[in-house]
């Protein structure tokens, strides 16, 4: 048990952490909804009624869509974009999808390499894109949540105001649906960019995600 | 395999779910929406306050007692109901001569708002309201 705790400490704590601010969140948005609910003259509303309303799914889909957007373009664009010096980037001379020698796949695998990687075929290409393709599959999906739980939340609000409701269509032509997008769009593009760059001359000591403190600044690819 | 089916029968129970849920929101937001023309063409004017939301009542009966006031508000005759909808704690009636606001409360819909005409890019404009 020890021992499975510290082999997986990053996803437990991170998922951990994760519910615990979640749980957060959902009593600090069920306080805002019911300020508003008294606003228009209309009773508080429960936990439960809160968790399960498209206010509270919308505002977590949105989040959830601008951080796998972020890690999908993360993983796809640096397979051919480098920054010298950062350890987020490969050494400046393997842009791109590099040789299936240098990627152990097909008849180059190792005896421990994954099934997939090993079999090659339709197998070994997906399996080669699967990281990629799953993360851009979860943006897609709690993009789509996003505008679902969003234009019921927006159209809730409509009524509120004496206005008339909008469809699906009109609300991703909405003002709304894109300053939700938007301004989680900008502040996930300006951490991994800041990332990059920070980390060129910045060190963390013991940090898998930095160099070691003494890597000279222009060392790429390397991680502590 | 088992695991995938259970998670489709369960999504599918949640779907129907919520389906007839909005269904029955929906049709018990056009019943109340209708109640209301009923009892302010029967004459009913405290049966008609029954249903409207607090804050709509105190308004209503700034000058007079909501029963009286009501009626005198010359709300449409009983019409048919064009479209309904419901989203989360609010929803919206249109009759055929006349648009109804309704509010979530613990004992069913209430009326917020009544005798509604559009206006272009801007809040409806009712003649029974709250505050």
């Amino acid at each position: 048990m020890k021992r499975f705790v510290r082999d997986n400490a990053i996803g437990l704590v991170f998922g951990l952490l994760f519910l615990i601010v979640l749980i957060g969140q959902a009593f600090a948005g069920l306080a805002v909804f019911n300020e508003m609910q008294r606003g228009t003259g209309l009773p508080d509303v429960s936990f439960w009624r809160y968790v399960t309303s498209a206010s509270f799914g919308a505002d977590v889909a949105e989040n959830w869509q601008s951080e796998y957007l972020q890690f999908f373009l993360f993983i796809m664009l640096t397979v051919w974009l480098l920054q010298k010096g950062s350890p987020e980037s490969k050494a400046l001379d393997k842009p791109g999808r590099e040789t299936d020698e240098e990627q152990k796949i097909g008849r180059f695998a190792d005896d421990d390499s994954p099934k997939w990687a090993r079999t090659g075929g339709w197998r070994t290409r997906i399996f080669s894109s699967s990281l990629g393709l799953v993360m851009g599959l979860i943006f897609l999906g709690s993009w789509f949540a996003q505008s679902v739980a969003g234009v019921a939340a927006f159209n809730e609000e409509q009524l509120s105001e004496l206005q008339d409701p909008v469809s699906w269509g009109q609300y991703l032509l909405a003002a709304d649906f894109w300053d939700r997008t938007l301004q989680n769009w900008q502040s996930e593009l300006l951490a991994v960019a800041s990332m990059a760059i920070l980390a060129i001359y910045l060190r963390q000591r013991g940090s898998s995600q930095s160099k070691p403190v003494g890597a000279p600044h222009d060392a790429t690819g390397v991680e502590g | 395999m088992i695991r995938l089916r259970c998670l489709t029968a369960a999504f599918l129970v949640w779907a129907v779910a919520g389906c007839s849920s909005v269904g029955d929101r929906e049709a018990a937001a056009s019943e109340v929406a209708t109640r209301l023309h009923a009892a302010v063409d029967a004459g009913d004017g405290a049966a008609a306050c029954a249903i409207l939301a607090p804050g709509t009542v105190e308004s209503v009966a700034e000058d007079e007692p909501c029963p009286e006031a009501i009626l005198d508000k010359d709300l449409p005759r009983p019409g048919t109901v064009v479209e309904t909808s419901v989203y989360g704690q609010w929803a919206q009636v249109k009759l055929s001569d006349d648009t109804v606001f309704l509010g979530a409360f613990p004992g069913g819909w209430r009326v917020v708002a009544a005798g509604c005409t559009p206006q272009a890019s801007r809040p409806y404009d009712c003649t029974v309201q709250g505050e």
